[in-house]
């Protein structure tokens, strides 16, 4: 079992998310960086979509009730168990100890949410086949809700059972950069109503930065920059989205759906961050700037393609790693 | 070398011989075995003799093949600088290999003394790479 300790709200359990309950009119959750979860699971020996504890405010403190292995992946928050521990590593954590993630640090990247993964993974009841938490619908992760000081959450690990840690990977976003004149960029795919934007518009949204704005959280990034101009008022009946996708609202100034979007919204839409890029995002802090690259459906599919070839490539190190140590 | 290695010298000889390898060192607890390519022949060749060090240091070696990092690919500074004082145990670089990162920990208590290899440089199996000052000779 581990403690929060502490009372900043806003970290909550997610998975890889509520896959296919969109046409329930359930939004999907899980982690904003759904590559940072999964590589850590890896580390643990999880299955890659077991349930972790999202962190998007710092500091962050929990103690270990009992014996456990974790690992830290996502931003660099400088962790610390009475002695600082690696970034998107594994370690063994004793009973007693207290884990406290720092602010994110810059270094060769700047992240803003940092995963805490259990071996075993968090515990708590699958809704609609996951274990996400879904805020708007108050179901799913711990209780429906952000964790709260003195929450406690089990783990799929009985006390003394060993997992092989202290070793680490190098983080996607250095594996797998990229970047647009130094800014993190995504690709995007051109949506319904690209077409009815001005040229000048749609020029600008390519070429020029796009800055996050404080109103950016889990449900939507609130995105300004040079207005994006209609050519002709746009009037749309209310229509399915998912994350990922750009809606244009009449002040001209992008939202990004996340992971928390609701299913449905009636704003004209640019485009859509492709599956594969939307981890970045997610990791670009408040009051960043970031670039979009024009992609088509050919490219997106082969960019998931690569983020799976990455997961598989170190999840077959890792198993190496830990065969080469159980037969020393 | 011991007799009962004759068998496998002759085995990794014939091996190295369709290859395009010059020399091929193996080491293990104890034992060494250098063979290098002279000609079209694949001959054994004289240890060479381990780097001098001070009789009051000790190393910490690569316990794999790898890409020994001073510093972490997210950060900026050293996870050991030169000067610092460590346990046994502690983490003074890493070791990368393709995405996997493995630890270089110190053998003893002590002070890190040097990096025995540039950050970035590929290092063998045994590989020093950390000098290290233990404490109850330096105290």
């Amino acid at each position: 079992m581990i403690e929060i300790l502490s009372a900043s709200a806003l970290a909550t359990v997610q998975d890889l998310g509520r896959v296919g309950a969109l046409r329930w009119g359930v939004g999907t959750s899980g982690a904003m960086d759904p590559l940072a979860l999964a590589a850590g699971n890896i580390l643990l020996g999880n299955d890659e979509g077991a349930a972790a504890v999202e962190v998007p405010v710092f500091p962050f403190r929990v103690r270990f009730a009992q014996d456990c292995a974790f690992a830290v992946t996502g931003a660099d928050v400088a962790a610390k168990l009475d002695e600082p521990v690696l970034p998107w590593w594994s370690t063994q954590a004793r009973a007693g100890q207290v884990l406290n993630l720092g602010l994110p640090q810059g270094g060769a990247w700047r992240g803003s949410r940092a995963y805490l993964c259990l071996a075993g993974g968090v515990e708590v009841q699958a809704v609609l086949g996951s274990r996400s938490t879904q805020l708007r619908g108050a179901f799913g992760g711990h209780e429906g809700r952000a964790l709260r000081q003195g929450d406690t959450l089990r783990f799929g690990v009985s006390d003394g059972e060993q997992r092989s840690t202290d070793f680490g990977l190098v983080p996607p976003a250095l594996a797998l950069p990229l970047q647009v004149d130094g800014l993190p960029a995504m690709r995007v795919l051109p949506a319904a109503e690209y077409t009815l934007y001005s040229e000048a518009s749609r020029a600008a949204f390519w070429s020029e930065p796009w800055k996050i704005t404080a109103q950016s959280d889990r449900y939507g990034y609130r995105l300004v920059g040079t207005p994006l101009e209609a050519v002709s008022a746009l009037e749309m009946r209310s229509h399915g989205i998912v994350p990922g996708v750009i809606q244009v609202p009449p002040g001209g100034q992008p939202i990004v759906q996340m992971r928390d979007a609701q299913p449905s919204g009636g704003y004209p839409k640019l485009g859509t961050v492709i599956e594969a890029d939307l981890w970045r995002l997610g990791q670009a802090p408040i009051g960043s700037r970031v670039r979009f690259i024009e992609t088509n459906w050919d490219e997106a599919v082969a960019a998931l393609a690569q983020t799976r070839r990455w997961l598989d490539e170190v999840r077959r190190l890792v198993e190496l790693q830990r065969g080469y140590r159980s037969g020393r | 070398m011991t007799t009962s290695n004759s068998d496998r010298v002759r085995q990794l000889s014939d091996w190295l011989r369709d290859t395009d390898i010059a020399r091929l060192e193996l080491r293990g607890p104890g034992e060494s075995i250098c063979l290098q390519r002279e000609g079209g022949r694949i001959v054994v060749a004289p240890d060479e003799p381990a780097p001098e060090m001070d009789a009051t240091s000790v190393a910490a070696t690569a316990a794999s093949v790898g890409v020994f990092l001073h510093r972490h690919p997210l950060r900026d500074s050293a996870i050991a600088e030169t000067g610092t004082t460590v346990r046994s145990g502690q983490v003074v670089g890493l070791l990368q290999i393709g995405a996997l990162l493995l630890p270089v920990t110190s053998p003893c208590d002590g002070v890190v003394a040097a990096m025995l290899l540039e950050h970035g440089a590929t290092a063998g199996y045994g590989t020093r790479l950390v000098e290290l000052h233990p404490s109850s000779t330096t105290s």
